[in-house]
């Protein structure tokens, strides 16, 4: 055999055997990952949604798509929880494009009556002391949300004359977080029925 | 294999060959993930793991493999194991994933691990490589916690997440941004030359 074609063959056994091992690991660690997933779902929406309700908000689920949500209008899942019949909140993401460094995706939850329950940070690259302090593990500042709805507020930064604290030399990231969180609750305000609707599809995550 | 030659694999892995104070070679990742204690040690280990495993396959094919294509042959191998790992990771220390994600698969590139494989396990039998692995690694472990507990404890007063310094502290947040890495680690380097000559001074 020639010299080119034994090297090719060479590395060619040897991506072989590579990818054999991989295709392995992956199926092996495939339902492992989903599960660790979905446990960080239901960890983040039972911090999240009021206590209380007694359907499992992960199979209760209905996907919309609006540029309120986010700016590429992505489908956004919305987690009901239900009391017996009657809703008792909804938790969604809604992504803010306008951070201080990519996107901030923010998980909150509104009660039926519109009022926002509580918000929580589900992924953010905001500058570490600075624009992080929007995190619960920093600051308490995301409280600041808990019981506002459209009317009782104003929804922008103290400095643009709102009723949200900005954090000295950091303003970009809690404007973005507070505009954010608003039009998820514009959202919400217009769009109730459509969000409450009856489940048609039961939907696995 | 003698003990002597053992013990010297151990030591040059640990420190005086160490990947980072001495070969100054995968400084992507220890720039990068070292704002924290934690992550440094994450990193260091996931490292540890890729080298080990990609010593002691490079030092099994290593007859077999012809020397003209070696190098594309290793990094598959490399390749290979990073992408166990980062799997592994993804399922069983989820956590530690969402926070070291995006530097996993740079640990292809991470020059120590070549460097190991190539000047090395290439060369040596794979009990040897798997020693030099294991303690190049643990090597870049300790360089990468050093740093990163430097960075944590002037950059946020905490070490491991554990507030240590009381409140009457102000962190320097400059050691959490990427130019306190540079800095952090100039420092340390100067620390580790320093040891280096005085020991080196007592010996002569």
């Amino acid at each position: 055999m020639p010299d080119y074609l034994r090297m090719g063959f060479i590395l060619m056994v040897v991506g072989m055997v590579a990818t054999a091992i991989l295709a392995a690991t992956e199926s092996a660690t495939r339902e492992p990952i989903a599960e660790a997933k979905r446990q960080e779902t239901l960890r983040m929406l039972r911090m999240v949604l009021p206590p209380g309700f007694d359907n499992e908000p992960v199979n209760d689920t209905v996907t919309l798509a609006d540029k309120k949500l986010n700016r590429k209008e992505k489908p956004v899942i919305f987690y009901r929880a239900r009391k017996g019949t009657d809703a008792s909140g909804v938790a969604y993401i809604v992504t803010a494009p306008d951070g201080y460094s990519g996107d901030i995706e923010i998980m909150m939850s509104v009660l039926p009556t519109g009022m926002v329950h509580l918000v929580q940070i589900v992924a953010q690259n905001e500058t570490p002391g600075l624009g992080d302090k929007i995190l619960p593990t920093k600051t308490d500042w995301l409280r600041a949300f808990v019981g506002k709805n459209r009317e009782n507020t104003r929804w922008r930064v103290k400095k643009d004359g709102g009723d949200f604290d900005q954090f000295a030399g950091a303003t970009i990231t809690p404007r973005a977080v507070v505009h954010a969180v608003k039009r998820g609750l514009d959202f919400f305000v217009e769009k109730k029925e459509l969000i409450f609707q009856p489940a048609t599809v039961e939907k696995k995550p | 294999m003698s003990d002597n030659k053992t013990s010297q694999l151990i030591t040059d892995g640990l420190w005086y060959n160490n990947g980072i104070f001495v070969q100054m070679l995968g400084m992507c990742p220890t720039l990068a993930v070292t704002t924290s204690a934690e992550n440094g040690l994450g990193m260091g280990l996931a490292t540890t793991f890729v080298l080990l495993g990609a010593n002691v396959v490079v030092s099994l094919i290593r007859n077999f493999i012809p020397s003209a294509v070696r190098i594309p042959g290793y990094i598959i191998v490399i390749a290979a194991f990073v992408t166990i790992v980062d799997l592994s990771m993804n399922a069983y220390l989820h956590d530690l994933h969402k926070v070291l994600g995006i530097f996993i698969p740079l640990i292809v590139v991470n020059c120590i691990i070549l460097g190991r494989a190539e000047a090395f396990a290439s060369k040596n039998g794979v009990f040897a490589s798997a020693i030099d692995g294991i303690f190049t690694g643990l090597g870049f472990t300790l360089a990468l916690v050093v740093l990163g507990s430097v960075r944590e404890l002037l950059g946020s007063g905490s070490l491991f997440g554990q507030a240590l310094l009381g409140s009457d502290f102000h962190p320097s947040l400059v050691f959490v941004l990427p130019p306190g890495a540079f800095i952090a680690l100039g420092f340390i380097l100067v620390g580790v030359r320093w040891i280096n000559a005085k020991r080196d001074n007592e010996a002569a």
